[in-house]
């Protein structure tokens, strides 16, 4: 065989990735990306409020506005974000300099989010990197005025940005059940972007079977002002390729694959174990059609990972102009609820309006003694080489969730429950972090008992060799020459007496 | 409308033997056998053809047999078909009722429908049969359409069969060139449930299995709903090849033993001594270790209901309520009931045809079985062609891949 490289235009080196957490919303998705395993690429933390920035686990951070928030948050005034960004805007260029995709991560409606994301989006872009902006919507009971600060940014940055991802927080619900905690439903939030953002990485980082990249993307993405539709399943063992298109469609990015019918372009792209078959892949593009006008461009990638096992998983880029999307937004905040009933635990903080500073000093003031007290917990912990390293940073990172979400209640006894099944969580992750394989992370329940799975199988036939011997040797009487009649490695048309026997 | 008495015919080209049954529908809708052509099926094997020309011939023989019996000129059969490559596969179709229409109108029904029509079946496969399962509305279940019902969400839930189509089409041209019409091709083990199964053992729960020669047909009832269906290519002729390949001897004497000797239950009672076949004049021509013949027996029959009972859906079995019905012609194997106890520790059955006049002895068979369920199938066509749900039709008239 004759080895060849790929040609290297194709596929972007994992190090010319940067994810960027913006503001308290920002930072809390960029640690469910960590906490997820996420190819080795570079995680920046930008924030105002210099506490929550500091429980940031990553690696690199940049405060905004030291000088003029004096590391307090920006009070959900986006023209204090705005502000604030460029103080440190040399310092962002530096950073993101030489990268050839950016993906931010904000909640828009602050602040810090919605003031800032514009500004460093056209940074980015200005050092010429493919910006992805994924924003999550405020509640529609945080108020017409947070609503209306959130759509002022999304207009922003949907002209600036090579594409845009939104996810409104009034959907959220779809994605837990109803009796499950606040904490789940910001999770699995959280967890969503981040597996978007994982699967657009696996597109332009994996070379596949038949390659799609970032030209494929953009051409997916390319209506202007456009809100990205995006929608990803896995899914496995028998059936799979339905099950993995069903998982995807059931993205509430997707709308049950309703908003799908729109669309003029869409990416399709599939990943799965060796053991993916063309019938398969053909099967479910046939169940897309479905979904997908007939006259719309599907640009189809297939990728082969051996990290996946026995699952497949599939990704749905497409984009719609916004228009299409807006009028039934809009339509959800025809009744307004008084503002602020309940803060939004995703914000790093309980946004007032900036009149009032004195409020927001005194909400701070409770909730920072409360992490003082948590925190000596965890730095006590020796600060060994660098595997160890992370695992403290993992601990940090849920007691930073917990301290995040339980806001309300700032109740020490819960930030402890959350302290034993984290540690857990992190040893457990040790020593495949170490190996720096994300694909194996992410699949961790399945990859093992692949591993074993053939193995059983031998071990089932290899209990009986000379049944083996046998079989071929042994005359199959009136079934002669027949095509073998087998079933789950046995031929029945041969007796169970003789197969058995042995 | 005053309903005319109609005759039907069942034909089902088994792989031991053809079976034509010639059947009238009275006015008051009861079944009487006019007559039944058996033959010796030569060139099916496991359910599929594989000498056409031996086929035909056998298929010829059983007509010209049913007609002589039942004095009716035959012009179109109902065809039951099987083989290792019909699956049962269950699918459910969701459609959400587009914003501002609030109650179910029979398109979405009708939508719902396609969609969970729409299995993922191999390229040269083809759908046999789409039998609606039951219909849900915002995940509550109903038993019929819920058109004209308010509701969000409608989810049709449907079973269906399909095998590969050049199959089909050869058991079809079979039954043409002789030359008969066919009206309808059912799956052997739904065909045989209409004969075994009323409509109490359907809601009960129930499973009928069809050993016969070449071929384990089983149709699994719950809740009065299908819901499962399938075939094993494993039947009386490998119980005969299991002990032809254990004990060595000729296949007929291999048969006769099984037949007349052979016992499937673990009652080490009966698995003592010897069994002997004896010529014409009495000699024992064969003898074979009863403990032998037993355990090949029932190690190959166990065996293939233990793959029955794996191919059902999980928990299954313990749904079962009203029982399992065994038919066919290795039902008929000593000990056999013992041994499905054994297997599926629920009671089991021998169905007894019931309301069925005319020759009766014959059709406490099991052979027969499949071949009078056909008849029965037909009759449940006729009324529902008859009734005034022309959408029900429709529906039950599934996608006809092989024209009429």
């Amino acid at each position: 065989m004759i080895p060849y490289a790929r040609d290297p235009q194709q596929t972007i080196p994992s190090s010319a990735v940067k994810i960027i957490g913006l503001g308290g919303a920002g930072s809390n998705m960029l640690e469910r990306i960590a906490l997820d395993g996420i190819e080795d690429a570079e995680l920046l933390g930008l924030n105002t409020d210099a506490r929550t920035l500091s429980t940031c686990l990553a690696r690199e951070k940049i405060q905004l506005g030291s000088s003029l928030t004096r590391g307090l948050g920006a009070g959900g005034d986006p023209g204090l974000g705005q502000q604030a960004v460029l103080e440190a805007e040399s310092e962002i260029r530096s950073s993101i300099r030489g990268r050839a995709i950016v993906f931010l991560c904000v909640g828009l409606g602050g602040g810090t989010g919605s003031g800032a994301a514009p500004m460093i989006t056209r940074i980015a872009r200005e050092e010429g990197a493919f910006v992805v902006v994924f924003a999550t919507m405020p509640f529609a009971f945080e108020g017409l005025r947070r609503r209306e600060q959130a759509e002022t940014a999304l207009n922003e940055l949907a002209v600036l940005a090579n594409a845009l991802v939104t996810f409104d927080n009034n959907r959220m619900g779809e994605l837990v059940l109803a009796k499950q905690g606040i904490h789940e439903a910001f999770t699995a939030a959280d967890h969503m972007i981040g597996e978007a953002i994982k699967a657009v990485l696996r597109l332009v980082i994996r070379p596949g079977i038949i390659n799609v990249g970032l030209d494929e993307l953009m051409s997916a993405l390319r209506t202007n002002r456009s809100r990205c539709l995006f929608g990803s399943g896995i899914a496995n063992g028998k059936d799979r390729a339905a099950k993995a298109l069903k998982n995807a469609l059931n993205s509430p990015l997707l709308d049950q694959g309703a908003l799908l019918k729109t669309a003029q372009t869409v990416l399709v792209h599939l990943a799965g174990g060796p053991d993916l078959t063309l019938f398969e892949i053909e099967l479910l593009m046939q169940r897309l059609q479905k979904f997908v006008p007939a006259d719309a461009q599907i640009l189809f990638g297939a990728a082969i990972d051996q990290g996946m096992g026995d699952s497949l998983s599939i990704t749905l880029i497409s984009a719609l102009p916004e228009d299409s999307l807006a009028t039934s937004q809009r339509a959800s905040l025809s009744h307004q609820p008084p503002e602020n009933l309940i803060p939004d635990p995703i914000e790093e903080l309980p946004s007032p309006p900036p009149r009032k500073p004195s409020a927001t000093r005194d909400a701070v003031v409770p909730e920072s003694t409360s992490e003082a007290e948590a925190l000596p917990l965890f730095s006590a912990e020796p600060d060994p080489p660098k595997p160890g390293r992370h695992v403290a940073s993992f601990t940090f990172t849920d007691d930073a969730i917990a301290s995040e979400t339980m806001m309300n209640e700032p109740e020490p006894a819960a930030m402890l429950e959350d302290e034993p099944p984290s540690e857990e969580f992190d040893t457990s992750l040790t020593p495949l972090d170490s190996a720096s394989s994300p694909e194996i992370l992410l699949e961790t329940p399945v990859a093992p008992v692949d591993a074993e799975h053939p193995k059983l199988k031998l071990g089932i036939k290899s209990s009986g060799p000379q049944a083996e011997l046998s079989l071929d040797s042994l005359n199959r009487g009136r079934f002669e020459g027949e095509t073998p009649n087998v079933f789950e490695g046995e031929d029945l048309d041969l007796p169970p007496f003789l197969r058995k026997k042995k | 409308m005053a309903r005319r008495t109609q005759i039907h015919v069942g034909l089902e080209i088994g792989t031991s033997k053809t079976c034509m049954v010639v059947g009238e529908i009275k006015a008051d809708s009861a079944v009487k056998i006019l007559g039944i052509g058996v033959t010796k099926t030569a060139g099916i094997r496991k359910g599929e053809i594989y000498d056409f020309a031996q086929a035909r011939a056998c298929l010829k023989d059983a007509l010209a047999k049913a007609e002589d019996a039942s004095s009716v000129q035959i012009g179109s059969v109902y065809l039951a078909v099987t083989g290792a490559h019909f699956q049962g596969v269950n699918n459910c179709g969701t459609y959400r009722l587009p914003d501002g229409e609030p109650v179910v109108a029979s398109e979405h029904v009708e939508e719902a429908s396609n969609i969970a029509r729409e299995v993922p079946i191999l390229r040269d496969h083809a759908v046999l049969h789409s039998i609606v399962r039951n219909y849900r509305l915002d995940g509550l279940e109903h038993s019929t359409s819920p058109v004209g019902l308010f509701g969000k969400t409608v989810e049709s839930d449907f079973h269906i069969v399909h095998g590969i189509a050049t199959r089909i089409q050869n058991s079809i041209k079979l039954v043409r060139e002789m030359p008969l019409e066919v009206d309808e091709i059912v799956f052997s083990p739904i065909a045989t449930a209409q004969m075994a199964l009323d409509r109490d053992h359907r809601e009960g729960g129930a499973l009928v299995i069809d050993i016969g020669g070449g071929t384990t047909d089983y149709a699994l009832y719950l809740n009065g709903a299908i819901a499962a269906s399938g075939c094993i290519p494993v039947g009386g002729d490998h119980v005969t090849n299991d002990i032809h390949l254990v004990t060595g001897l000729p296949f007929s004497k291999a048969d006769r033993l099984k037949i007349m000797e052979g016992d499937a239950s673990s009652d080490l009672a009966r698995s003592v001594g010897i069994a002997k076949l004896t010529d014409d004049r009495g000699f024992a021509e064969v003898e074979v270790e009863r403990s032998i013949l037993n355990e090949v027996i029932r190690q190959r029959l166990e065996e293939t209901l233990k793959l029955v009972r794996a191919r059902l859906p999980a928990g299954s079995v313990e749904q079962i309520g009203s029982g399992i019905f065994l038919t066919g012609g290795t039902s008929l194997m000593r000990g056999f009931s013992e041994l499905a106890f054994d297997v599926f520790g629920r009671d089991i059955y021998r169905p007894e045809p019931p309301e069925v006049s005319g020759i009766q002895a014959s059709f406490k068979d099991p052979h027969y079985a499949t071949a009078i369920g056909l008849i029965r199938y037909a009759q449940i066509l006729d009324t529902e062609r008859a009734g005034p749900a022309g959408m029900f039709k429709k529906l039950g008239r599934m996608i006809w891949p092989f024209g009429r």
